[in-house]
């Protein structure tokens, strides 16, 4: 049951991707962390088509940090694709959790040591679906659509995705006719599932968008210089030999989703993209077709330079979740007034 | 080769107002014992549900695979730990708030055997039908009971019990349809004159009367008791023999409640056979579901130890505060060791159980190997209210199903309609989809 009277959250992000392959699936991370700070988007879900641990531990590391710190942390677990057919295990997510404090202790905490410790991602979806206000959600797929297919697997889930999610924004393709590109030809089965069946409509960042906006490396030392232990910084440090601009194709499908409106990007008209046998996809313009694709403006190319590394750097905004504050609340009001023995009250009471 | 006619496995000893069905005796599988043929032995199912979530510090071990030393809550069950299987990280999503705001402990208990999201009202309930009546509607014709629904706390059915949500939805377990929850029978003389007799259930003050003169139901059908000993073997008089002293010693332990009751208020308000001590009770109500077992007069039961989201103290065991006030603990020590001895206190109770099913034989098995009893709680946390990671084992094997022995920790978000799949599996209900399940348990079974 839905309050009419109660305003919207901002709106809640599944966040699902190849994390561990390059290094604009972190700078992703970090700008929805950045987004979700600022009060425009909830991260509500993060999932991985990879399948390395050190992948998810290092997901959780990060979500550690935005949030203040393990105790502070709120939401779902870290989802890992057990069978994923991409490893994603690279200096980028080694390093980062690696790195000790001069006690030795490991200086970003995570808690994912087992496969155990991670989520099944198509239940992980859709529950973090149903916890959304309708039309109150955006899916962002940065890396093989393998997950998504899953999920539009299990019962239900179509007519939950309809009702909750207002789009899917996709990295993957090239557009109008480019090349196989990586995400798409990794899981063309997938591909080709999540565009004929996926029930919301369907905005794809093509290779070439994100090949054109390099994010620039110069920030690292001089944007996020605010900590000495910052784990974004150290996994783009660990990436390539530094200094180095970066492709920011997951970042592209970020920006476009949370700020859908900021006119960073020109949109296609509306069409069918279609995955052919080699991997490459083709774009068929119609009036009904749900499907769109980004186009860049050359114009817009310093102002979305210069976002990314505003959000991609942003400081943490810790909150309290609410059974802490509920805590926090209570122990202090321990300390003024002494504890009394508890009197029998109905559940209800005490919420 | 078949020597001699087969006893009828549904042979009732018969008399006045009595109808008591029989366990399985060699005389009714002459050729062959019971468990050597192929689906001829009865698979139960059973859930017992304990209130307000569980110290969970106690529950879980800090290790997976084979059970070792089981921890503080879950002692009781060192005597069958190849007995059980204890799961992790089974999660209701559907207990959750997902925008419903507080209740958990109403939305908990509803979703618990469901899987679904219960609508958040006072009046016009809805849920959705529960597991257990999905196989009681498919196998319910097999035995004189498709199920019953036990419980321990008078529990009214209507009005507001958790912020908003219905009497009716903290109060019951299992769902006949996504409108009908069934309500638990909490008077051991009504579950004992349903399972034995044909006749209404009295008034208190007309049972007195009758207590008065009460004969022993055994008494009644003495006749056909005596013809039916003389055509039996050595080993099938000898399980008769226990099999009715089994039902003696719960009608002694009805009529004591009953004459306690009296003495100490004849006007008490909860049902006239209901003992004080809450030991007593369970021990009379889970007699009860034995028999039920023992002579397949169903093969499916919801456990409702007591209401979800209760205030009841255990001055039994020196905790005069209410339960569920104390799982809101704030992490005062004193409060949650309160909580883990009422953990502990309902795990003994039901360990005693066990014991007991398995102590009955059944063709070269035991009923409790034929069996799948799930023991858990619809909170994990029940100081934070988490949905996740929550308590759950079975015990029992569900004939040749489970592998048990081990402790099975499966990854996060895992449904625990999953579970319920399975075990329908077991049953031999095969559903395609149920609540939010997302497929089968894996590792659960043998195969």
């Amino acid at each position: 049951m839905q309050s009419s009277e109660r305003a919207k959250p901002p709106v809640g992000i599944i966040f699902d991707s190849d994390l561990g392959n390059s290094i604009d699936d972190v700078l992703a991370l970090a700008m929805l962390y950045g987004l979700d700070g600022k009060g425009e988007a909830r991260v509500v879900s993060i999932s991985l088509t990879t399948s390395s641990l050190k992948t998810a531990a290092f997901c959780d590391a990060v979500a550690n940090f935005y949030a203040g710190g393990p105790a502070l942390r709120r939401g779902l677990p870290i989802g890992l694709a057990a069978d994923g057919r991409i490893s994603g295990e690279s200096p980028m997510v080694t390093v980062p959790l690696a790195k000790t404090d001069a006690n030795g202790k490991p200086v970003y905490a995570h808690s994912i040591h087992k496969l155990t410790d991670t989520a099944e991602v198509a239940p992980l979806i859709r529950n973090a679906f149903t916890a959304q206000h309708d039309q109150n959600a955006i899916v962002i797929l940065a890396g093989p659509a393998t997950n998504l297919a899953k999920v539009l697997d299990l019962p239900g889930a179509k007519e939950i995705i309809a009702r909750k999610v207002r789009f899917l924004c996709m990295m993957g393709g090239a557009f109008p006719d480019g090349a196989p590109e990586f995400n798409v030809k990794s899981d063309i089965t997938a591909a080709r599932k999540v565009l004929a069946e996926w029930p919301t409509p369907i905005v794809a960042s093509g290779y070439e968008v994100g090949e054109a906006l390099l994010y620039p490396g110069a920030s690292i030392e001089k944007d996020f210089n605010w900590t000495p232990n910052h784990p974004i910084a150290d996994a783009y440090r660990a990436y390539k030999k530094m200094p180095y601009d970066a492709p920011t194709w997951d970042a592209t499908a970020v920006l476009y989703a949370v700020r859908p409106d900021a006119g960073y990007f020109k949109l296609s008209e509306p069409g069918t993209i279609t995955v052919l046998d080699d991997g490459r996809t083709r774009f068929t313009p119609s009036r009904e077709g749900r499907h769109r694709y980004l186009i860049l403006d050359p114009a817009q190319k310093e102002r979305i330079l210069s976002d990314y590394v505003a959000l991609a750097s942003a400081k943490p905004v810790p909150r309290v979740p609410r059974f802490l504050q509920q805590q926090q609340q209570q122990q202090q009001q321990r300390q003024a007034d002494p504890p009394k023995p508890p009197a029998s009250q109905p559940p209800g009471t005490t919420k | 080769m078949i020597t001699r006619k087969a006893l009828p496995r549904r042979t009732i000893l018969r008399g006045l107002g009595t109808a008591i069905a029989l366990p399985v005796l060699d005389a009714m599988t002459p050729a062959l014992a019971s468990s050597q043929l192929p689906g001829k032995t009865p698979i139960r199912m059973a859930f017992v549900y304990v209130p307000n979530g569980i110290d969970m510090r106690h529950w879980n071990p800090d290790y997976e695979g084979k059970l070792q030393e089981l921890p503080r809550i879950l002692k009781p069950l060192e005597p069958f730990k190849n007995d059980i299987t204890l799961l992790g990280n089974l999660t209701h999503n559907n207990g959750r708030a997902l925008l419903d705001g507080p209740g958990d402990h109403g939305r908990c208990c509803a979703s618990y055997l469901t899987g679904v999201q219960p609508r958040k009202t006072m009046v016009d309930i809805k849920a959705g039908i529960s597991c257990d009546q999905i196989v009681a509607n498919k196998i319910g014709h097999l035995t004189r009971f498709a199920s019953l629904e036990v419980g321990l706390e008078d529990a009214r059915q209507a009005g507001d019990c958790d912020s908003g949500y219905s009497c009716a939805y903290t109060n019951n377990l299992a769902w006949r349809s996504e409108t009908q929850p069934l309500p638990p029978i909490l008077d051991p003389r009504a579950l004992f004159e349903r399972l034995f007799g044909s006749g209404p259930v009295l008034s208190p003050e007309a049972r007195a009367r009758q207590t008065r003169f009460r004969r022993s139901i055994l008494d009644f059908v003495s006749g056909d008791t005596k013809k039916l000993q003389s055509d039996l073997g050595p080993t099938d008089r000898r399980k008769l023999d226990e099999y009715l002293s089994s039902i003696r010693e719960i009608e002694r332990q009805l009529e004591k409640a009953e004459n306690d009751n009296a003495q100490i208020d004849p006007g008490m308000e909860k049902p006239y056979g209901v003992p004080a001590d809450f030991a007593e009770h369970f021990r009379l109500m889970t007699d009860m579901i034995t028999v039920a077992f023992q002579a397949d007069l169903t093969r499916v039961v919801t456990f409702l130890v007591t209401r979800e989201g209760t205030s009841r103290p255990y001055r039994e065991i020196g905790i005069p505060d209410g339960h569920h006030p104390l799982t809101h603990h704030k992490n005062d020590p004193e409060m949650m060791e309160k909580v883990a001895q009422i953990n502990c206190y309902h795990m003994e109770q039901f360990a005693k159980w066990i014991g007991k099913l398995k102590a009955i034989e059944e063709g070269d098995s035991n009923i409790l190997n034929n069996s799948m009893i799930v023991y858990g709680a619809g909170l994990a946390d029940g100081n934070r209210h988490t949905h996740e990671d929550l308590p759950t084992l079975i015990a029992g094997r569900g004939g040749n199903y489970i592998r048990p022995g081990r402790r099975i920790v499966y990854r996060k978000e895992t449904p625990m309609s999953n579970l319920f799949l399975s075990m329908m599996d077991c049953m031999g209900v095969h559903v395609e989809h149920f609540g939010d399940a997302s497929g089968r348990l894996d590792g659960l079974t043998l195969s």
